[in-house]
């Protein structure tokens, strides 16, 4: 059976409540996204228009020639339940609220309307993603909600993300955009009434296009925690689950009960539960992103070695104290890999791990090392320092990096510091799905995630086995 | 005291009499149900009765006062500690029953609860709380300083498994102590993980019980020993 939720993502005909031309409108943002990209039926619906953009308009979801797959309702609060009611009697069985003035204005009115909408939810089974939302970007469907015009879309691709922040949503398709990763789908689910989080993130657990999925958090609903545990545990099977959790201050409402509970911040529970889940939990936002590259491109690593080859000793150095200091491993060159290194480089190389070509490096001397290294079954992982200033590097060894990765199924990740002709080196690499950072620190983290994730799939592999 | 009772009728006694802190016999009487190693409590109603039971627990003897309406034992005289014969005992009983009834007059005293002391050892808390959003959430950590200036604990959501009790047990950033330290050898982690899952398991089938503090338990190379428990109950169930 398909799931309900796949509407969401992948209806055939779709309704906008609140559709307009008058310019600046959440309604005609709205409308213009599906004009511009979706392939299925659209119907305006508004009472004021017998025609938007040469799509007939209607004045009310009653009046629909059809049943739409999906509702959007993007209308002052007070009018929702009443169309949302209406749609679930029309036989509609999912719809998106965009529109705010509910429980989050913390009025009276706001929270009456919100329960409201609850029970209309309940009562008629007509599932809710939001209110007060900015809904769904679906990079495959052209479903879209996002009103935000001057946001760029991200291409295509396989990051799913799941945020109950709006304005960090379309701010991160913004970002994403400009740094040319790909996305699927992104939900931003606002109040959560009715769908959440965890719903969402079985779906995208279940989603074949999406391959990594990231969340931004706030807060769970109460009393979901431990299904929000046992959805996680089966979706990091399938595919990494990155997490940012915001307000990690400490709730004090508890404090005077016992000496448990008053150590028992919320945070903590949280930090519990994601490292229970299997799920990777990032602290700030450049490595929420630098876990999201490694994972879209590296394969899993089988253990924690890794081998540093680097134009340049100072780095070598920094990265082989970043790297020990999240707890991988920078092993000492073996003596049947000394033997071989010596014999291939020049005498003034050092070839202890981090193995150091020096300032006059070529591409010839990379690749040849570099392809020693990867048939090693004691490297796990590769990192490669390629700081292209030095006269020798022309860019040859680029292609080569990129071939034994794919070849080898080893992770290879490269460092670059520097300006254009760095930059230039790092996009190339890109391209070929090598992650290239510029920060020692930060390649080291997210390298570490990449290999905390690997013991979380392998140990998750064994208990599969009979 | 000489029959068991189950957690369940424990519970319901205490919150029939609309006690939300069980007494301390009752959460030892709880606790050990689930098989956590508790010292053997006796609850002497007079000194005469104290004197006959002091022989049989063993020395150094601790005396606590028993009473629903005391919170704070020691402030009025209800804790002595270190007593190394019976009539010594019998003598501080008579004294505390005496000392308590004219400090708290209104008091209802069921007795004096006896027990040997533990020998002195690493002490650890072991703890759960009732989370709104994940439910029964059982803690670990180093006792004294540890816990309350460096809040080095860690957490995991019930059910815990002897496995994520270990990690819980590893995580804390002082767990080092645990390997020894000062001449001293390292702590039994075994028994001290299967606190951790008794506790899980007393959590989950207890929804009244709304946190636990096992502060402290002292371990030692071999074994370890609960010393002091707090129960919390709530009304509602969660």
């Amino acid at each position: 059976m398909e799931h309900i939720l796949g509407k969401l993502f992948n209806p055939e005909s779709v309704a906008i409540v609140g559709a307009t031309p008058k310019e600046g409108k959440i309604g005609r943002a709205i409308l213009e996204n599906f004009i511009k990209r979706f392939h299925g039926r659209i119907y305006p619906v508004n009472p004021g228009y017998d025609e938007i953009f040469g799509l007939k308009c209607y004045k009310s979801v009653t009046d629909l020639p059809e049943t739409p797959d999906l509702l959007v309702v993007a209308i002052p609060a007070p009018s929702v339940p009443a169309v949302i009611r209406e749609a679930a009697i029309k036989g509609i069985r999912i719809a998106i609220v965009i529109s705010g003035g509910f429980r989050e204005t913390g009025t009276p009115e706001g929270e009456k309307l919100e329960k409201e909408l609850e029970e209309i939810s309940k009562t008629y089974g007509i599932r809710i993603l939001g209110p007060n939302c900015i809904g769904i970007y679906d990079n495959w469907s052209g479903v879209d909600t996002y009103f935000l015009p001057k946001m760029k879309r991200p291409p295509r691709g396989f990051v799913g993300f799941i945020s109950q922040s709006g304005a960090f949503s379309s701010a991160l398709m913004d970002w994403m955009a400009y740094h040319n990763i790909g996305v699927s789908r992104a939900i931003s689910y606002g109040n959560k009434i009715d769908i959440d989080d965890i719903d969402l993130l079985e779906y995208l657990g279940e989603d074949e296009k999406t391959k990594v999925i990231l969340m931004y958090i706030e807060d769970l609903k109460p009393g979901r925690g431990k299904l929000f545990i046992e959805v996680a545990k089966r979706v990091v099977q399938k595919k990494p689950v990155i997490i940012y959790k915001a307000g990690k201050t400490s709730r004090g409402s508890l404090a005077a009960a016992s000496h448990t509970a008053a150590m028992a911040g919320e945070y903590s529970i949280y930090k519990a539960a994601f490292k229970q889940a299997g799920i990777i939990e990032v602290d700030s936002f450049d490595e929420m992103m630098d876990v999201v590259r490694i994972f879209l491109h590296q394969p899993l690593m089988k253990g924690n070695r890794v081998y540093i080859v680097t134009d340049a000793g100072g780095v070598g150095v920094m990265l082989t104290d970043a790297l020990t200091s999240v707890g991988l491993e920078v092993p000492q060159t073996p003596s049947d890999l000394k033997y071989i290194l010596r014999k291939e480089l020049p005498p003034h190389c050092i070839i202890e791990n981090p193995i150091d070509l020096t300032g006059d490096a070529d591409d010839e001397r990379y690749m040849r090392v570099l392809d020693i290294l990867i048939e090693k079954p004691y490297v796990d992982a590769i990192v490669v320092v390629a700081l292209p200033q030095i006269p020798g590097i022309k860019g040859s060894f680029i292609d080569h990096i990129i071939k034994l990765k794919n070849e080898y199924k080893k992770p290879i990740v490269a460092l670059t510091i520097g300006s254009e002709v760095s930059l230039e080196v790092a996009e190339k690499l890109e391209k070929g799905e090598v992650t290239v950072f510029e920060s020692p620190e930060r390649l080291a983290k997210a390298l570490k995630a990449l290999y905390t994730y690997s013991i979380i799939k392998t140990r998750g592999d064994h208990h599969e086995k009979p | 005291m000489t029959t068991t009772r189950s957690p369940k009728e424990i519970i319901r006694k205490a919150l029939s009499e609309e006690r939300l802190k069980l007494l301390e016999h009752e959460a030892f009487e709880l606790i050990k149900y689930y098989e956590i190693p508790v010292p053997e409590t006796l609850l002497a109603r007079d000194p005469k009765e104290a004197y006959e039971l002091a022989d049989t627990i063993g020395y150094p003897i601790a005396l606590k006062i028993v009473s629903p309406d005391i919170i704070h034992k020691s402030d009025v005289g209800g804790v002595r500690l270190g007593l190394m014969n019976r009539d010594e005992v019998a003598r501080v009983v008579e004294e505390m029953l005496k000392t308590v009834s004219t400090r708290v007059p209104h008091a209802r005293v069921l007795g004096v609860l006896m027990y040997r002391m533990a020998p002195p050892g690493l002490e650890v808390i072991v703890g759960g709380v009732r989370d709104p959003v994940f439910g029964a959430t059982i803690m670990f950590g180093l006792g004294g300083i540890f816990v309350e200036v460096l809040k080095d604990v860690s957490f995991r959501i019930a059910p815990v498994r002897i496995t994520d009790a270990l990690e819980m047990i590893d995580e804390i950033k002082s767990s080092k102590i645990l390997e020894g330290y000062r001449g001293q050898g390292p702590v039994d982690k075994k028994t001290i993980a299967e606190i951790i899952v008794k506790t899980s398991k007393l959590m989950i089938e207890n929804e009244e019980i709304s946190s636990i503090d096992l502060n402290p338990v002292i371990v030692y190379s071999n074994g370890a020993i609960v010393v002091d428990a707090r129960v919390i109950l709530s009304k509602v169930s969660h």
